[in-house]
């Protein structure tokens, strides 16, 4: 970092003339004036005291206002997501085993006494008595066939030909087992996945929501199925399932582990083969029926490692030993299933819909040979996962089926065709008695569910049903074509249930669009509130604090109160609670329009000002309009970086405009270096699925890969090395590098980013074995550095932040020092008579260069939580945010308070987000971050801290915002105020000013999640929703949640300390 | 709406400490011979018609086509600069004087008496015309235009792109060859008519020229490509979509368009304004 050029006198300059004698007065140690008497002095204690109270008091305030922004926020997301995301009836019907599944019952030949069908099976005859499912967590399907090119330049992974028993047994005994892959349902998390795989219904997006409350189930399902019928089941691994189906499960031979903990690969697979081997030996058979093992260290090497790491490799193998042990333990009558319940993206992580999470595998075994292939073309398991697949849900018939169960009530799946087609392949009459018993259920859950919703049935289904019903006869009564009209009445029958799949699924895409457009107007009035509060009026914005507070409470009580008693009247459709929450927001927002317009004379028409405003408002906007696109959605970050390097070519100009030549040089100086910083930090790219192939991930060491490259691990200790000298630079800039600046940013700071440095090596060691030290001692060190590392940056942080001085040194000397050397300090100040001189060096950035402490405590805290990658990402965003000051400075547009301070403050906010690592896609959240400084979930510090490695680029410059009208601040007391307005808090002038500030930032963040989630709204139907538009609307949603608190809590609550510091030493 | 130039950064190391006190040149006139004035408008709409016949050749292989063509570009602008501009110091002082007040609030003229007077002159310019000091009097400006323009602009523009976000690893001569294009356009008459004038160049870094032909073009220029770079992300999967093609087809429009529309009474002589008026006046910073 070069230093910047001295900018000159600093503090003096920027006094408002004339007030250099004035000063002095302030200057307690100065002020000789021991004979203006004691009564002078109490008065100005009394007059400083109240001016004190009074700041804090509209302090609170203004915390207040901003609390109402986020509530009104919080509702308008809460009823707009309540319609959007989707929601399905849950049935409570149950299949039994008496009772078949057709309407015509008592026309069926063979009811026989109860206890012989539980016997030979229930609905169908069983093929087996006892099942072993074992579900290799992540277990993607192009893992388990040979490597395939699928381009020229494709070439083996280290993930690739690793757990090869799963194709060498189905196609060197085809009737012995299968190989298919098998397509889960998004979200592609584990536990709407096992709800999938046991219920075989749909999940909806609603039930994502439960991922980590983990809700038992109680829809009808296989497990309960089992478990009614006397079988004796055991679960062994992922503990997701005990959440699920508690009690269900044998509870002396069950082990579960917990399933949380990615960077442990090897405890919860070690549990499933230490007890799963001494249940399959004969002595044992008699203790269960079905086992389910649950393995998780194929997921957790994704999760930590990503899949084309040797670590991943090793456990596919382990998987495979597994697997062929399980094969030789076992007899003739035991049916094994080997499965994944999702697969996982290029670089390990799951949760969304991309065709690599749920692109997952299903191998069926047995030794008594029974499975068949209906053609010579699905005689080998399909190359590409695309080929030929079957959903997920179809397991639960086929299991049903196969073990003689009835089908769970809520099925909408199909049998597997080569589990029920014979070894020979041609048992079409068994086919079609499969595929008729799946289809009347489903056909029985749609008429109950119809009834539900108090609709009809589909009349193209009902065609469906009867055709399959007609041939079906046919093939009943006819010998000679009996297989042909099989055949043909299988068919459709499958047709028919294929066809009430996609009914179903668009059935549940149903969405509550009134209250869609209730949430979309709350946000929308929001937004246009706080545009008139934050850039429309003209006056003191704490003034106007207790009547909007109060009008607006009013009004959202009254609300509130209207709203319950609609509900419980039942004049409208909406539960109690969606009606209290719109009316007690639509009330607070009528209640304070009027207390913020309540003087026309304050008002000026919000309009964009200059070529700044507009610039502001065409980001704002055009950024708006362009989530309309899924295009501009999917290349947000390169879009970003276009509007960053606008803005930095349009600061340059301007700069070239300014008549100070210091202001141009200094200017033009960090223009260039915003420009060039924010490029640097394009390189550091997370690509998304969609990006492909334009696109090349480098945020770690390679594409397939969730961790870092050995060189990336020289990041961290140029950022120690940098980091601190470049914030130096700055405070050196204005001469404030004086007091505890020097201590916390020269030591504490760098000591800080030091011990974070050596954190990630040892994670590095860790990861690459490079040390020979037991893993646990690794993990004790790291958990200790990471801990001690959040303690300095909040705890001790926070403390220096509240105590320290401003960051200026004061001397007082006799004139008889040279007082014309050329560098000249600040002159304060200068008495008559024997003059003493006083010094302030640092005088001229006051304000701004004690609330940066706040800046750099978080910047450290956030630092931690990146990968090396994004910790020089971070890095180059707090020096790019430093550098947007000086041009503001530079520019005139902090004392003008103009919008494009906050508003590029978001956009660097954003661009950022991409630049650590992370894209609009659920599964680039990072959850093994949570893990940095804990080796446990706890609640509330892991969200928290998943929180700050998530959103830390969004949330370091919300904490900066306040600074957009602090850096550089002249300082104002109130005896330095215009005489015009005597009786004015000076104070507070700074807090209406960061309100300002802080509002115009919420601007910013609100329009966008407004945009996304209108756009999300309207292109429901869109092929892309899901993948593209709602993730995006769902990041806009939290990220204006996070930053509305840390605006709050943080930047606007940490301007009292640094109001308080500066008042405690120049006065109020 | 935002202001986008070219050549900004490049500001950073050219930039003179010297406040911006003398009067700046004012906006550069067409040439007042008959063939100047037609072929000056006839210019923008040969370079759009010319690029519209090469646009399928630009989108089959961008480098060999960009590459061609530029020799092409270049004579093409060097000739429009030698007709229809008056060369850098050359440029007769008293018509500036007299039509040109130099505090940069020149009422467009196009007309009028003052057309008339340019009449006059006009017969008096046509002798001249004819002779070879002539023509070498505009021949050292145009090497030096043409020269300047390869050696600094196309770099400084490279550099922009680059910062704009062009791939930096790969399509390297992609990049290059569109700020050369895209130099050539808007740096030839800029040079040409002003040459190293540090003055000029000041408010050009600072985009405070009154609008003419010359700054009006490369101003176009600039924003032209700026707005080229929008349709890039889409996924329409055309052809045309690849880098830098829209970029470049942004520029020549942004060209054609701001040559004219400068040229305009209603845009001719005036500056674009960052800041409005109250505010540039009253918080004038004393720092």
């Amino acid at each position: 970092m070069a230093v910047i050029p001295p900018a000159g006198p600093m503090g003096t300059s920027q006094n408002p003339s004339g007030s250099k004698s004035d000063l002095l007065a302030t200057i307690p140690r100065s002020s000789d004036q021991s004979s203006g008497g004691q009564s002078k002095r109490k008065q100005d204690g009394l007059k400083t005291l109240e001016l004190e109270n009074e700041f804090k008091a509209k302090h609170f305030g203004v915390m207040g206002v901003l609390a109402w922004i986020l509530l009104l926020h919080v509702a308008g997301i809460y009823l707009f997501t309540k319609g959007f995301l989707l929601t399905r009836m849950v049935l409570e019907n149950k299949s039994s085993c008496d009772v078949l599944p057709f309407e015509d019952i008592l026309a069926q030949p063979h009811t026989t006494a109860l206890g012989s069908k539980q016997q030979k099976g229930c609905w169908h005859e069983k093929t087996f008595d006892k099942a072993v499912v074992i579900i290799i967590d992540a277990l993607r399907y192009d893992f388990t066939v040979p490597f395939a090119p699928k381009g020229e330049s494709d070439t083996v992974h280290l993930f690739h030909n690793n757990i090869p028993v799963l194709y060498e047994t189905a196609v060197q005994n085809p009737a012995n087992a299968f190989l298919l892959p098998f397509i889960a349902d998004p979200p592609t998390t584990t536990l709407n996945r096992l709800k999938g795989l046991t219920t075989g219904t749909l999940p909806t997006f609603l039930e994502a929501g439960s991922n980590f409350a983990g809700t038992a189930i109680d829809e009808d399902n296989l497990v309960a199925q089992l478990h009614s019928a006397g079988k004796n089941l055991v679960h062994l691994g992922d503990d997701t399932w005990q959440a699920l189906f508690p009690g269900y499960f044998d509870t002396n031979l069950t082990h579960a582990y917990d399933s949380f903990n990615v960077w442990d690969l090897h405890t919860v697979d070690n549990g499933v083969t230490e007890h799963i081997f001494p249940l399959l030996q004969p002595e044992n058979s008699k203790k269960w029926d079905v086992i389910f093992g649950h393995y998780l260290g194929v997921d957790h090497a994704g999760h930590r490692y990503g899949p084309n790491h040797a670590a991943m490799a090793s456990k596919l193998q382990e998987m495979d030993r597994v697997i062929r042990d399980i094969i030789a333990a076992l007899d003739d009558k035991t049916l094994l299933v080997v499965m994944g319940d999702h697969g996982m993206d290029i670089k390990g992580d799951h949760g969304g819909e991309s065709d690599d999470e749920v692109e997952a595998a299903l191998w069926m075994y047995s030794k008594r040979g029974i499975f068949g292939r209906t053609s010579k073309d699905t005689l080998l398991p399909p190359q590409f996962a695309r080929d030929r697949f079957v959903p997920q849900i179809d397991l639960v018939p086929t299991l049903s089926l196969l073990l003689g169960m009835p089908i769970p009530f809520n099925n909408l799946g199909s049998p597997i065709e080569e589990a029920f087609a014979g070894a020979s392949g041609n048992n079409w009459a068994n086919l079609a008695t499969v595929n008729r018993l799946a289809a009347a259920q489903v056909k029985r859950y749609q008429h109950q569910y119809a009834l539900a919703r108090g609709a009809g049935d589909d009349e193209e289904s009902a065609l469906l049903w009867n055709a399959a019903e007609e041939e079906w006869k046919f093939a009943s009564k006819g010998f000679s074509s009996k297989s042909t009209a099989a055949r043909a009445s299988n068919e459709l029958f499958r047709k028919y249930q294929r066809h009430t799949l996609d009914i179903c699924r668009a059935l549940w895409a149903r969405f509550d669009v009134p209250s869609m457009i209730q949430g979309v107007v709350i946000l929308f009035a929001s937004i246009v509130l706080l545009i008139i509060y934050a850039r429309g009026l003209n006056t003191d914005r704490t003034q106007l604090t207790s009547d909007l507070l109060q009008f607006a409470s009013v009004g959202a009580g009254v609300g509130a109160v209207a709203g319950s008693a609609f509900g419980l009247t039942g004049l409208t459709e909406m539960s109690m609670v969606d009606g209290a929450v719109l009316l007690a927001a639509a009330g607070s927002i009528l209640g304070a329009a009027p207390a913020i317009i309540k003087k026309p004379a304050n008002m000026t028409p919000p309009l964009p000002n200059g070529m700044w405003g507009w610039l502001a408002f065409f980001f704002t906007v055009s950024q708006s309009l362009g989530f309309a696109s899924n295009s501009y959605t999917i290349w947000e970050d390169e879009i970003l970086l276009f509007f960053l390097t606008t803005f930095g070519v349009c600061a340059g100009v301007s700069s070239m405009r300014q008549k100070q030549t210091t202001d141009r040089v200094l200017g033009v100086y960090h223009s260039v270096l915003f420009v060039i910083l924010g490029r640097i930090a394009s390189f550091s790219r997370l690509c998304r699925e969609e990006q492909m192939p334009f696109c090349r991930s480098t945020y770690y060491a390679s594409s397939t890969s969730s961790t870092s490259a050995p060189w990336q691990l020289a990041i961290p200790f140029l950022v120690t090395l940098f980091l601190p000298s470049v914030v130096r630079s700055f405070y050196a800039g204005s001469k404030s590098y004086e007091g505890a600046a020097s201590l916390w940013i020269g030591f504490a700071f760098r000591f800080g980013l030091f011990v974070t440095s050596l954190f990630w090596i040892l994670e590095g060691a860790d990861d690459g074995e490079w040390l020979p030290v037991s893993e646990e001692t690794l993990k004790f060190v790291r958990v200790f550095l990471a801990q001690f590392v959040l303690v300095l940056a909040f705890a001790a942080g926070t403390a220096a932040y509240f105590y320290s001085k401003p960051c200026i040194s004061i001397n007082v000397s006799k004139p008889t020092e040279d007082p014309s050397s050329p560098p000249a300090p600040i002159v304060a100040g200068q008495q008559q008579g024997p003059r003493t001189k006083v010094t302030i060096l640092g005088f001229g950035n006051i304000y701004g260069t004690h609330f940066c402490f706040l800046l750099i405590n978080f910047a450290l805290a956030i630092i931690l939580m990146q990968k090396p990658m994004g910790q020089g990402a971070i890095a180059l965003l707090l020096w790019q945010i430093l550098s947007l000051l000086e041009i503001l400075d530079t520019n005139s547009l902090t004392k003008s308070n103009s919008s494009i301070g906050p508003v590029i403050l978001g956009v660097l906010g954003s661009f950022y987000y991409f630049k650590t690592g992370h894209q609009a896609t659920l599964s680039s959240i990072q959850w093994e971050t949570a893990f940095i400084p804990l080796t446990t979930i706890q609640y509330p510090w892991s969200p928290l801290l998943v929180i700050l490695n998530t959103f830390g680029a969004q949330i370091l410059a919300a904490i900066a915002v306040p600074l957009t009208v602090l850096w550089k601040r002249p300082l104002q007391t109130h005896d330095r105020v215009p005489a015009s307005n005597p009786n004015k808090n000076p104070a507070t002038r700074i807090l209406s000013d960061v309100v300002q500030a802080a509002g115009t930032h919420i601007i910013y963040l609100a329009t966008i999640n407004l945009a996304t989630t209108m756009w999300a709204g309207h292109l429901r139907r869109h092929l892309m929703l899901y993948r593209i538009f709602s993730p995006r609307f769902m990041m806009g949603s939290v990220v204006l949640a996070v930053v509305d608190v840390v605006l709050m809590v943080f930047a606007v609550g940490g301007v009292r300390w640094s109001t308080l510091s500066v008042a405690e030493i120049f006065g109020w | 709406m935002p202001q986008d130039t070219s050549s900004i950064p490049g500001a950073s190391s050219s930039t003179p400490q010297a406040p911006v006190e003398k009067p700046s040149a004012p906006p550069v006139n067409i040439l007042p011979s008959p063939i100047a004035r037609i072929y000056s408008i006839a210019h923008p709409a040969l370079l759009l018609g010319l690029g519209a016949t090469r646009f399928e050749a630009l989108v089959a292989d961008p480098t060999k086509e960009l590459l061609s063509t530029l020799p092409w570009l270049t004579l093409v602008q060097i000739f429009y600069v030698i007709v229809c501009l008056p060369p850098a110091g050359s440029t007769p002082s008293p018509e500036t004087s007299t039509s040109a007040p130099a505090d940069g609030k020149s009422s467009p003229r196009s007309s009028g008496p003052v057309g008339a007077a340019r009449h006059g002159k006009h017969g008096k310019r046509k002798q001249h015309a004819n002779s070879w000091a002539c023509i070498w009097s505009r021949s050292l400006p145009a090497f030096l235009s043409l020269s300047l323009t390869f050696a600094l602009a196309t770099p400084v523009l490279t550099i922009l792109l680059v910062l704009f976000g062009a791939p930096l690893t790969t399509h390297n001569s992609e990049t290059v060859l569109c700020a050369a294009h895209m130099a050539v356009l808007s740096a030839t008459a800029l040079i040409y008519a002003h040459g190293v004038d540090r003055a000029v160049w000041n408010e050009v870094w600072g985009i405070a020229r009154p609008a003419d032909a010359v700054w009006g073009s490369a101003l176009g220029t600039g924003l032209g490509a700026w707005f080229g770079a929008i349709p890039i992300p889409l996924d329409w999967d055309r052809p045309w979509q690849a880098f830098p093609i829209t970029i470049l087809v942004g520029a020549y429009i942004g060209y054609a368009l701001g040559s004219l529309i400068s040229r305009t009474p209603f845009v001719y002589g005036k500056r674009v304004k960052f800041t409005s008026e109250d505010l540039s006046d009253t918080e004038k910073k004393t720092n």
